[in-house]
């Protein structure tokens, strides 16, 4: 029997928990005097202590981000909070930002509090907007009960929590996409720095980090690095929202500690594969991770070194469960159209690459294909892997790969039709 | 400080951290490219410039490679053509054939990385390739084919980064990519033709230019700008076709670091069909065509009977050259000179990058040569003024005027023009030297060679003094 870890869903569950007035009754924002107190440096140090990753789909430790924001620098230091959700597979922030945004809220105070910034950003995926409207609310109650604006809970900080909505774009979720649109512009992946340096928001050292990361913070702050590292496994400290959908009996979200099986995770929460057919394969952590056959599955478990060492990766922890019956050639054309539709369209590569494996792919599915064909694809991840300006195009490269090695005779079938 | 570094198993010595594109355009070593532009900086989206570094496990940008002490670089690895090519490929996946009918062809970047790295079967057929607008009228005559373009960008970030007047923007997402006006607007600005030779391809032709001539018959011969005192560098591109005159078809900017970079502006580059609309051909005198023999006589003895009582004008756009030996004349037939700069001053041009309000490309040479550049209040003449050119010969009071002139300004000059005129070449028809406003001299050779030539400033007065004894 797993167990449940409630390090950023502990009030999920209570009636009207978005709501300030009951909330406060629960324990919203009890965290915030223990950190405003605390030195700054404390806090950073707790946040490495705790080995806490980025939930975002990289799985960068947040420790280390943190400490390169700069300490004395004339100029104003932001944070930007990483709510664009856009990654087919995966609804875990958007149940934060329902179920408990105040704890969203306080994880901002506190991280804000740490790097020194007083403007922080939550930038929304645009068709979150019934959600945006939810969390705007939970703003306007915490600035209410001046647990935002200046002074906050009477201490000497001041911070101001703005909602920027995307368009609608999926790239946009790449963090320095992200700056570029909030910014103003057209979201745009920027070129990489050449060494370990914050982001940049006009000019200005910015921290980004995911939603469910920020919402990371009030519980290690409370309960100190060492209870958040009781969690999980040696390298992937800690716990995580771990989204089930596609063939499986109940789709949802859990929070579960690093290091859990898979397969027991589908099968407990999830309650199977749907009408008790036979598990085929799973993406393990959004559509952009290599998919993993069942077998791969029943070795996998949910954290970041054991997904790679199967080849694939752990992502947003949003796992889409296929069942026996699911046409492998039709699934990764599924995937093609929406990066087809996604890519931003900068690197040669990219913007012609996720095209034309579409087009190709839409040839072998109508019967018009050859092995010619399916070897092209081939070529083509090797084009788009470590090529481009952003991981996009390698992630859409490994998928691609991943499909045709392990379902290869699936795609050949189609070629005789 | 400097460092060395090692491409393709040559030692270089090269400034710390500089830019390794530019260092293998400077050494001229191929490195294909579309986006990156001195002016412009690494976009990095084209991904053709990929070289190979030892010791990283994949191939990096030159673009976005810096000069480290000891690194080798390798531009010509059977690996690296490979991704070249393969990338250039997708380039080319949704390019339309328009090479025979595309303005661009025998420039085109395309082209050229085709034949160094193409050859290929294309992937998928060509009625598959994604359609785009063909002519879309930009504004500023600048007509973009979207099909044509390669996305590099460099038009948008000329008009964010260089004019910043931010008319152009890239719109929808993937292969849909294109570029376009910003929503209610055209590009407007006063530069804006050079998106036309940033473009690396066909995508962005030139109105003036476009199905005027082929690339290739081109000859592209070196000058300067006379549009204002700047001095902007130019290649002034001309033909001539069998049993043609020869024929100025357009300029395009030619990098100078000091004066212009990379740049000019819409009216200097369009300022080459001045040279050859309206142009004064005849030598005339009472409206009739009449000898070279007569017409020096002519003025010869106009000269004799208004003895001390002649004033010469000139051009402040004729070369150094031109104006000593027009100042050596007047001296020798006793003439006061001058050049009224005034009649230049054009505030609505000048901007604080290339164009000056100064629209005469000699104003320094004039001052340099002290020929006096305003009339003098006490300065009156009733008698003979001998224009060279200059503008404006109604500042002062004549009673008879002699015209050197290369065009003819108006329907009236042509028809009731009584005056004594001798045509003159004009600038790519002669040469010389030009000081610019920044008081850089600059050379101009003789560009156009026309069948049957007009002569120069210089020719007529060695024509006209060989007759004074
Ligand atoms: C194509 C692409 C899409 C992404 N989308 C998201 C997203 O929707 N939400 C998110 O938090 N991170 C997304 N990321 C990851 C972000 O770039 C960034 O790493 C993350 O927001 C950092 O926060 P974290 O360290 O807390 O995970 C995306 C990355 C890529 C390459
Ligand atoms: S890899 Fe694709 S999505 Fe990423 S910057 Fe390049 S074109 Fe855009
Ligand atoms: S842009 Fe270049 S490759 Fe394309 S049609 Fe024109 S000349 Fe041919
Ligand atoms: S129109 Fe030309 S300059 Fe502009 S993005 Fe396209 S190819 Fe580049």
């Amino acid at each position: 029997m797993i167990e449940e870890v409630k390090v950023v869903s502990h009030r999920f569950n209570i009636n009207n928990s978005h709501l300030l007035d009951t909330i406060l009754s629960y324990g919203a924002y009890r965290v915030l005097p223990i950190g405003l107190s605390m030195k700054k440096d404390s806090i950073l140090d707790m946040i490495v202590q705790s080995g806490l990753r980025g939930k975002g789909g990289g799985g960068a430790l947040a420790g280390e981000k943190w400490l390169l924001m700069p300490k004395d620098d004339p100029r104003p230091s932001y944070l930007v909070v990483n709510c664009d959700e856009s990654e087919p597979g995966t609804f875990k922030d958007r149940q934060i930002i329902t179920k408990d945004p105040h704890l969203l809220i306080e994880g901002m105070i506190l991280t804000a509090y740490a790097i020194g910034a007083n403007i922080a950003y939550i930038y929304i995926r645009g068709e979150y907007q019934d959600f945006e409207a939810i969390l705007q609310k939970a703003i306007d109650d915490a600035y209410e009960k001046g647990y935002l604006g200046e002074n906050i809970i009477g201490k000497n900080f001041n911070l101001d929590i703005t909602i920027h909505r995307g368009a609608g774009a999926y790239i946009c979720g790449e963090k320095s996409a992200l700056l570029e649109s909030l910014e103003g512009k057209r979201g745009h992946p920027r070129l990489k720095p050449k060494a370990k340096e914050p982001e940049w928001y006009f000019g200005n050292p910015t921290l980004v980090n995911n939603v469910e990361t920020i919402t990371s913070v009030p519980f290690i702050i409370e309960n100190r690095a060492a209870a958040y590292k009781r969690f999980g496994t040696e390298n992937s400290s800690g716990s995580m929202l771990f989204a089930l959908s596609g063939h499986i009996e109940k789709a949802g979200v859990h929070e579960v500690a690093f290091g859990t099986s898979m397969l027991e995770f589908i099968n407990q929460f999830g309650g199977g594969v749907k009408n008790g057919k036979k598990l085929k394969a799973v993406i393990p952590g959004g559509s952009s991770t290599p998919i993993l056959t069942a077998d791969e599955v029943a070795k996998a478990t949910l954290d970041y070194e054991t997904l790679r060492s199967l080849g694939s990766s752990l992502g947003t922890g949003g796992m889409i469960i296929m069942d026996e019956d699911t046409d492998m050639v039709e699934a990764l054309k599924n995937l093609l159209e929406f990066y087809h539709d996604e890519s931003c369209g900068q690197c040669t590569p990219c913007r012609e690459g996720t095209g034309l494996t579409d087009t190709l792919l839409a040839k072998i599915l109508d019967g018009r294909g050859s092995s010619k064909d399916i070897d092209k694809l081939l070529d083509l991840a090797d084009i788009m892997n470590g090529k481009t300006i952003c991981v996009f195009a390698p992630a859409v490269s490994g998928v691609i790969q991943s499909f045709i090695s392990k379902f290869r005779d699936e795609f050949e079938k189609k070629e005789i039709k | 400080m400097s460092i060395n570094i090692k491409i393709d198993d040559t030692n270089f010595e090269v400034e710390d951290n500089s830019l390794l594109i530019d260092i293998l355009l400077k050494n001229d070593i191929k490195i294909p490219h579309f986006c990156y532009h001195e002016a412009l900086g690494a976009d990095g989206n084209c991904r053709m410039c990929m070289v190979e570094i030892a010791g990283q496990k994949r191939p990096q940008i030159a673009c976005d490679t810096f000069a480290k002490e000891g690194m080798e670089v390798f531009t010509k690895t059977a690996s690296i053509h490979a991704v070249r090519q393969d990338i250039l490929e997708l380039e080319l996946i949704n390019h339309p054939i328009d090479c025979p009918t595309c303005d661009q062809a025998g420039e085109c970047k395309l082209q050229d990385y085709y034949m160094d790295y193409g050859f290929y079967e294309s992937a998928i057929n060509s009625s598959d390739k994604i359609k785009h607008e063909k002519h879309k009228d930009l504004g500023s005559n600048v007509i973009l084919d979207q099909e044509r373009c390669v996305l590099c960008a460099r038009c948008t970030r000329f008009t964010t980064d260089i004019t910043k007047t931010h008319e152009l923007g890239i719109i929808g997402r993937g292969d849909e990519a294109r570029v376009t006006t910003m929503p209610n607007k055209k590009l407007d600005n006063p530069y804006a033709m050079n998106i036309v030779d940033l473009c690396p391809v066909g995508a962005l032709t030139s109105k003036d230019f476009r199905f005027s001539q082929r690339s290739w018959l081109l000859t592209s011969s070196p000058s300067v700008c006379h549009g204002c005192d700047k001095g902007c560098n130019i290649y002034i591109d001309h033909n001539k076709l069998k049993y043609q005159d020869a024929k100025i078809y357009r300029f395009k900017p030619r990098y100078n670091k000091n004066i212009n970079g990379h740049f000019i502006c819409d009216e200097g580059r369009l300022s080459y069909k001045e040279l050859e609309e309206n142009r004064q051909y005849n030598l005339l005198s009472d409206n009739k065509v009449i000898s070279k023999n007569i017409a020096i006589e002519t003025l010869n003895s106009k000269i004799n009977s208004y003895k001390n009582n002649i004033t010469i004008l000139v051009d402040a756009n004729l070369y150094n050259e031109e104006l000593e030996a027009i100042k050596s004349y007047a001296l020798s037939i006793g003439a006061k000179i001058f050049s009224p700069l005034s009649s230049y001053m054009d505030n609505a041009f000048g901007d604080d990058w290339l164009k000056s309000s100064m629209r005469a490309s000699n104003a320094k040479g004039i001052k340099s040569l002290s020929i006096n550049t305003e009339i003098t209040e006490d300065y009156t003449t009733t008698g003979l003024l001998i224009n060279f050119n200059h503008p404006n010969p109604d500042l002062l009071s004549y009673l008879e005027l002699v015209e050197f002139k290369t065009h003819i300004n108006n329907e009236k000059d042509k028809e009731e023009n009584l005056n004594l005129i001798f045509p003159l070449a004009v600038s790519s028809e002669s040469e010389g030297t030009l000081i610019n406003k920044n008081n850089i001299t600059q050379y101009c050779k003789k560009v156009i060679n026309k069948n049957s030539p007009t002569p120069t400033a210089l020719e007529w007065i060695l024509d006209i003094t060989g007759d004074i004894k």
